[in-house]
């Protein structure tokens, strides 16, 4: 059981990043707007976490835990801010209109981190100090988050904010006609969304030792709309398990391929043509579960049942 | 509606059944197609991604080490085997390759990963666990300094670089102007450009213009028409095969009859396609030779040559090499201690110790280790391309 | 900045931005009839060129399922670019059944397609790549016959020489730009699929079977996408699987500078960002990505609808 735990012990906190990841996009998404800028917020707050660790504080043996979550606060702030700045004249436009501008932004972002001295060019930011032994002991501060996030996320969907956000998923003109100021509320689900990703990516920094430019490009931004869109994205339930089955899918893939009894070229084709069943399930994704794996009519069955 | 119910979990069913492999799989330990008794030696480079196009190479010259090695007796008798898991392109992947390695996998030791980012991200991992580390193809400055068990047989561009602006000037001692490209985004071309610049300096000569390119780009006509407008005698590039290839093919078309140097990026046989007969005439230093007149080289580059029909690049000799350090520094352990015998936490520690101390003599020249990790390697190259007439085929001479 | 560097950046500018107009017309025939951005269409711009390359005669690498293979015959490139984009086109009707007609069929919200188109680049980028490995392939040097490498548009004096393959790309571009408006607005197929384009359930009642523009819509648009990926292998060389992907993002940009969904729009945006680039100067080139899409976030704040394209009409 160590075994497993060593193993896949990177893969959970992956995971439990990648849900999280996901309801940075289902965020937006709950006032149906598509916004694509988690990746751009995820590598900066990386970078801010990369660049607090090395060069500010310069800590002797063990990070302290302390350190971190300031670092998380930091990312979070900074994202915050950068979140308004971009939201406010580009919530403006809806739809694939929105989602083209968030390309944009993305990869503007990752031109400028490829470019400036202090993210270190492409070589990037690396020996960035671990408050932790092994990989799996960053679920102490990654499962937290989840937890955290998903209780706030249910909260909201209960509060009049939450209400007015789906007001303006449902229909924007007639929210805005019965008082909701649709702006507002888009600029702040944006912007929670923006936080959340900030933060996650300063765990990432310290989780995967490095940080570049690669980190948060428009592949990035891909698997995490694949994680929202066949997750379901009208429950935040669906944003965390596609966070977790997507993340999860190209290693178990990879374990596949490592079963003992399989013909070589079966064996073969899971090792190296893995991505291609990845795309594959993609497309099966939307075409069978249009509305998510998870939709609110199932959580409901489940509640009744169970 | 229980039934109802059940068919609504339905959808769940593919992925329990997978995350049920999973668990059953990590249970039953070690996948069972080994050959029972070989010794497991990790490959983590990149076999899918746009990397892969390095990371194949590095996969021909270790299967070419595995199969070598192994009709020589393996280790004292014992052979070897090669676990491979794809590193794709980024740095997650990197270390979830090296954690199946050293968990499932069982590795005395990792030969990986392809880029020296992903080193950064991965390395720490094997080497928190004590496992050696052995990077092909990672040059960046810092490799070694990661951890203990982290050392490299690529030896860093520091040292190449500078080997070929010499060649150049003895080949035209008229040179004053020199134009310098760089790929960017690549770190390896970025580190690589910073020497090649200071040694423009050191060497007295003018930097008439320094241009950026992205790897993805394709067109290169405005940097060209602005470096070849610069009136330099002397082009230095740095970058991969196929950017600097097409640089050097649009510089040539464009009308620059000057010298071209090429980083160690376009140190490959790859460039060939690219560039064509217009390559005719680039030089690039070299961390490896195919013409080495070592007894090892020669036997690997036949070896390689009857595979797959061309001159082995420098990315497989190295993968080779490291396949080799691993072997020697095993059969130096073998001989004190049966390998078989030792628990394998302490067999990868005195791996880590024994191979640091070793001397080899392997198709890249004879090398060993500083005590941190550094590869000190005694033979560098500076080849100038030669293309056949249709200009398909070319090569390397070297020059003395 | 003097004359002749001016001139050279122009010719090059415009060079390079044909290739994007008719990469982007690809782009936006599919967003003018069904709403969607199909990311798919990098990967068939790749699979162009691939085909072309193979239909030349050209032999794979050592890596993949496909090592080593070559046709027993070479073609011509003119015909081999023709089949090669047709095949293309052919591979885009078959994922516009398979990917996009039952999304479709459900109603589905056009996100879902999107995301399946997503998946298909997924899976077209790594099937190469399992087939014929990640090797970068060259078109053979005689594949424009016996030009020479380079035209001198200046004098012997003050040369400005332009690479022939680029005033060649330019030429058929503009043929095939001209072939393209004829088509769409002089035939009866054109107008036809301008009305699926304008609204499907009219044209329906029109009489006009949507489902069979929507195909003939795939194929054009693969079709083009073929071409432009021949077009640039021809003129560089195509440097593996992801060769497509950077260009499917460029055009992004282009599409929403024209318009999305405007057929001129495609055509003005490709040769504006073409020409912009162009003039990026080197020192800056690092910056040439950002600079393209810095203008197309502006432009989607400033004018939405991009430069030739009709104001937005809410759809509730």
């Amino acid at each position: 059981m160590n075994d497993f735990f060593a193993t896949y012990g990177f893969l959970m906190v992956s995971m439990v990043l990648g849900a999280v990841l996901g309801l940075s996009l289902y965020l937006p998404l709950m006032a149906g707007q598509l916004s694509l800028a988690s990746p751009g917020f995820y590598a900066l707050g990386g970078y801010i976490a990369a660049i607090l660790s090395t060069q500010v504080f310069q800590v002797e043996g063990n990070y302290p835990l302390s350190l971190l979550l300031l670092e998380m606060i930091a990312a979070g702030l900074v994202c915050g801010l950068l979140g308004v700045g971009v939201g406010v004249p580009a919530l403006r436009l809806r739809g694939i209109y929105l989602a083209i501008a968030t390309i944009a932004f993305v990869e503007v972002l990752r031109v400028l981190a490829l470019n400036l001295e202090i993210t270190g060019g492409a070589v990037g930011i690396f020996g960035i100090p671990q408050p932790f032994q092994s990989a799996i002991e960053y679920l102490w501060i990654a499962l937290p988050l989840l937890f955290a996030s998903m209780a706030f996320v249910y909260r909201l969907e209960k509060i009049r904010v939450g209400r007015a956000l789906i007001a303006i998923r449902e229909d924007e003109l007639a929210a805005d006609s019965m008082g909701i100021n649709p702006t507002y509320y888009k600029v702040l689900a944006f912007t929670l969304g923006a936080i959340l990703a900030g933060v996650v990516g300063a765990i990432s920094a310290h989780f995967i030792n490095t940080w570049n430019a690669r980190q948060g490009t428009f592949d990035a931004s891909i698997i995490y709309l694949t994680f929202v869109l066949i997750g379901g994205s009208r429950t935040f339930a669906g944003a965390v398990l596609g966070g977790m089955i997507f993340t999860a899918l190209p290693e178990i893939l990879r374990a596949v391929a490592d079963v003992p009894s399989l013909p070589l070229w079966l064996s073969q084709f899971f090792r190296d043509g893995r991505l291609i069943i990845f795309g594959f399930l993609i497309v099966m994704g939307t075409i069978f579960f249009p509305q998510g794996l998870v939709t609110p009519g199932l959580l409901k069955k489940l509640r009744r049942g169970g | 509606m229980i039934q109802k119910l059940l068919m609504k979990f339905n959808f769940a069913h593919p992925s329990t059944v997978w995350l049920a492999l999973t668990v059953f799989l990590s249970a039953c330990g070690p996948s069972n197609n080994s050959t029972s008794g070989a010794i497991p030696i990790g490959i983590a480079v990149a076999q899918t991604s746009n990397v892969a196009l390095l990371g194949q190479e590095q996969v021909a010259g270790v299967k070419i080490a595995e199969t070598y090695f192994n009709a020589k007796g393996g280790v004292n008798g014992t052979p070897i085997r090669l676990v491979f898991q794809d590193t794709a392109g980024d740095e997650a992947g990197a270390i979830n390759a090296f954690q199946n390695l050293l968990t499932k996998g069982k590795v005395v030791g990792i030969v990986g990963p392809t880029l020296s980012q992903q080193a950064f991200g991965a390395d720490p991992i094997a080497d928190r666990a004590k496992v050696p580390v052995l990077a092909p193809s990672n040059t960046a400055k810092g490799i070694p300094q990661i951890g203990d068990f982290v050392a490299r047989v690529s030896a860093p561009v520091a040292v190449v670089a500078p080997n070929s602006v010499r060649a150049a000037l003895k080949i035209n001692p008229q040179i004053k102007r020199v134009a310098v490209f760089y790929a960017q985004n690549d770190a390896f071309s970025k580190s690589e450009t910073e020497i090649f610049q200071q040694t423009v300096k050191d060497q007295k000569l003018e930097l008439v213009t320094v241009q950026k390119f992205q790897t993805t780009d394709n067109d290169f006509q405005t940097q060209a028409t602005a470096g070849i407008n610069a009136k330099p005698d002397l082009m230095i590039i740095s970058g991969l095969s196929a950017d600097g290839g097409n640089l050097v093919r649009q510089l040539r078309e464009l009308g620059y009859k000057g010298l071209i140097i090429g980083g160690n990026g376009l140190n490959t046989s790859n460039i060939f396609s690219v560039c064509k007969a217009l390559c005719n005439g680039i030089l690039i230093a070299q961390a490896y030779s195919p013409e080495h007149p070592g007894a090892i080289n020669q036997e690997f580059r036949s070896a390689y040559q009857a595979q797959y029909k061309k001159e082995p690049p420098q990315f497989s000799a190295q993968a080779f090499t490291a396949v080799q350090v691993y072997v020697e520094a095993l059969r130096t352990i073998d001989a004190q201690t049966k390998v078989a015998q030792k628990a394998l936490p302490d067999l990868r520690v005195a791996l880590n110790q024994t191979l640091l101390k070793g001397q080899y003599d392997t198709p890249i020249g004879a090398i060993s280790f500083t005590p941190e990790g550094e590869i000190v390697q005694k033979d560098f190259y500076v080849a100038q391309i030669k293309m056949d007439a249709d200009g398909v085929n070319g090569k390397f001479t070297f020059l003395k | 900045m003097n004359a002749t560097l001016f001139l050279q950046n122009f010719l090059n500018g415009l060079s390079i931005g044909s290739i994007y107009a008719i990469f982007a017309l690809g782009y936006t025939l599919v967003f003018s009839i069904l709403g969607i951005i199909n990311f798919a269409h990098g990967a068939i711009f790749t699979l162009g060129a691939y085909f072309t390359y193979v239909l030349m005669g050209g032999a794979f690498g050592f890596n993949g399922l496909l090592a080593n293979l070559a046709l027993p015959f070479r073609l011509p490139f003119a015909i081999a670019i023709i089949l090669g984009s047709t095949i293309a086109g052919i591979i885009s009707v078959i994922v516009e059944r398979f990917a996009f007609r039952p999304l479709r069929r459900k109603k589905a919200d056009s996100l879902l397609t999107v995301v399946s188109s997503l998946g298909v680049a997924v899976m077209i980028v790594n099937l190469i790549q399992y087939l014929v490995g990640a090797e970068i392939y060259t078109f053979p040097p005689d594949t424009y016959g016996n030009l020479p490498p380079a035209i001198n548009f200046g004098t012997e004096a003050n040369p400005i020489p332009i690479r022939s393959v680029q005033v060649v790309i330019f030429l058929v571009s503009g043929v095939i730009l001209s072939i393209l408006t004829y088509l769409i607005n002089v035939t009866k197929y054109g107008k036809a699929m301008r009305a699926v384009a304008e609204d499907q359930t009219t044209a329906s009642l029109l009489g006009i079977n949507a489902d069979r523009f929507i195909v003939l819509t795939f194929f054009v648009s693969g079709f083009l996408g073929g071409l432009a990926g021949t077009l640039v292998g021809s003129s560089v060389s195509i440097a593996g699987p992801y060769f497509g992907i950077g260009f499917g993002l460029k055009g992004l940009a282009v599409i929403v500078l024209g318009g999305l969904g405007s057929i001129p729009g495609a055509v003005v945006g490709g040769l504006v960002i073409g020409l912009i680039e162009a003039f990026v100067p080197g020192d800056y080139s690092a910056y040439k990505d950002a600079v393209a899409f810095g203008i197309l976030f502006l432009m989607l704040l400033i004018r939405p609808q991009g430069l030739l394209g009709r104001s937005l009409i809410q759809k509730v």
